[in-house]
């Protein structure tokens, strides 16, 4: 049996031996080739399959399908989605949990201890801990390290009281 | 669509593959693959597309089960890949044969293989220009004659043998 024309093309006994299951390994990779780049063969060999000649699968493909989908939109689309929205959650969470305010009040009574110790400011400029908010006395210079001082300590402390204000 | 051309896509991968199980698997890649590819599906014509996706998957897992029962290592590399053709036993076997033996091995052969060969054996055209003539893809161009060139070298080692043979029944 020929299973293609001079042409290239498959013959109609072989397109008949393909559907009938008559064809040896080679016989069935040559056909493969074959349809899968020419429009004219494929369209005669689909036309075969019709009626009694379609077989069913051994089991349904449309939930196994489904789940690959699944899994495919997870692992692409959807799943960067979610590992925004859980950070976002985790974020929330430790905001609201008081967490962050405990952290951050350690670190401004840290900067409140540190500062005085490292730079030491002239004894006529020395001001008071709890004065550290107040602009510089009349007549006073304010220095750049106290000026940062101040303003660090004036952010630490409305970022404290504000992460406070949440959580109650 | 999968409720609808399931028994199609199935039937196409069963009748290429003979094996169920491959044959589902297959038609649930080739499903996939669909899915993945649903814009340049063209309206009106999603039956014939759904097969060629289907004879598509079968043909690579056919051709890369006859490449590994076929093959010694190296080989579907020269085969897909557009390497040289001057290599290999096959090539080498070729090469002892006079032109005109060779010419009519060649015009011996059946389709889809002789085309392919007449023109990058006997008329030096290369794989990419006779891919083009024929209008088939390259790859199963190059798969086509790496196939052929096994074939003819069997068959020149057949000869050979039964030569060998007569000689040593003469003598």
């Amino acid at each position: 049996m020929e299973l293609f024309r001079e042409d290239g093309c498959l013959t109609d006994e072989g397109l008949q031996a393909l559907v009938e299951g008559r064809l040896d390994e080679l016989g069935r990779l040559e056909a493969a080739e074959h349809l899968s780049y020419c429009t004219k063969c494929l369209d005669r060999y689909t036309a075969l399959l019709t009626g009694d000649k379609l077989v069913a699968p051994p089991r349904d493909l449309s939930r196994p399908l489904g789940r690959a989908v699944w899994v495919h939109l997870m692992t692409s689309v959807y799943g960067r989605v979610a590992v925004a929205s859980v950070a976002a959650v985790l974020a929330l969470s430790i905001w609201r949990s008081g967490s962050l305010t405990l952290i951050l009040d350690r670190n401004a009574s840290a900067l409140e201890t540190y500062v005085p110790e490292q730079i030491a400011p002239p004894a006529s400029a020395t001001v008071p801990q709890s004065d550290y908010e107040t602009p510089p006395r009349p007549g006073q210079k304010a220095g750049v390290v106290q000026k940062a001082q101040q303003a660090v300590s004036g952010f630490l402390n409305g970022f404290a009281a504000q992460g406070g204000a949440d959580t109650d | 669509m999968v409720r609808e051309y399931q028994g199609l896509v199935y039937t196409v991968c069963y009748q290429l593959v003979q094996d169920a199980d491959t044959a589902q698997d297959l038609a649930q890649e080739a499903f996939l693959a669909a899915w993945r590819a649903a814009d340049r599906c063209p309206a009106g014509s999603e039956k014939q597309w759904l097969a060629r996706i289907a004879a598509n998957k079968a043909k690579d897992h056919l051709r890369s089960g006859w490449a590994r029962k076929m093959s010694t290592p190296g080989d579907e590399v020269l085969a897909l890949a557009g390497a040289p053709q001057d290599q290999g036993p096959e090539a080498r076997a070729l090469a002892d044969l006079g032109q005109e033996a060779l010419q009519q091995k060649i015009l011996a052969l059946r389709e889809p293989y002789k085309t392919p060969c007449r023109l990058c054996l006997l008329e030096g055209y290369t794989p990419a220009e006779a891919a083009r003539l024929c209008r088939r893809p390259e790859k199963t161009l190059n798969a086509q004659l790496w196939r052929a060139k096994k074939m003819l070298r069997a068959q020149i080692e057949q000869e050979r043998e039964q030569e060998r043979r007569t000689e040593d029944g003469t003598v």
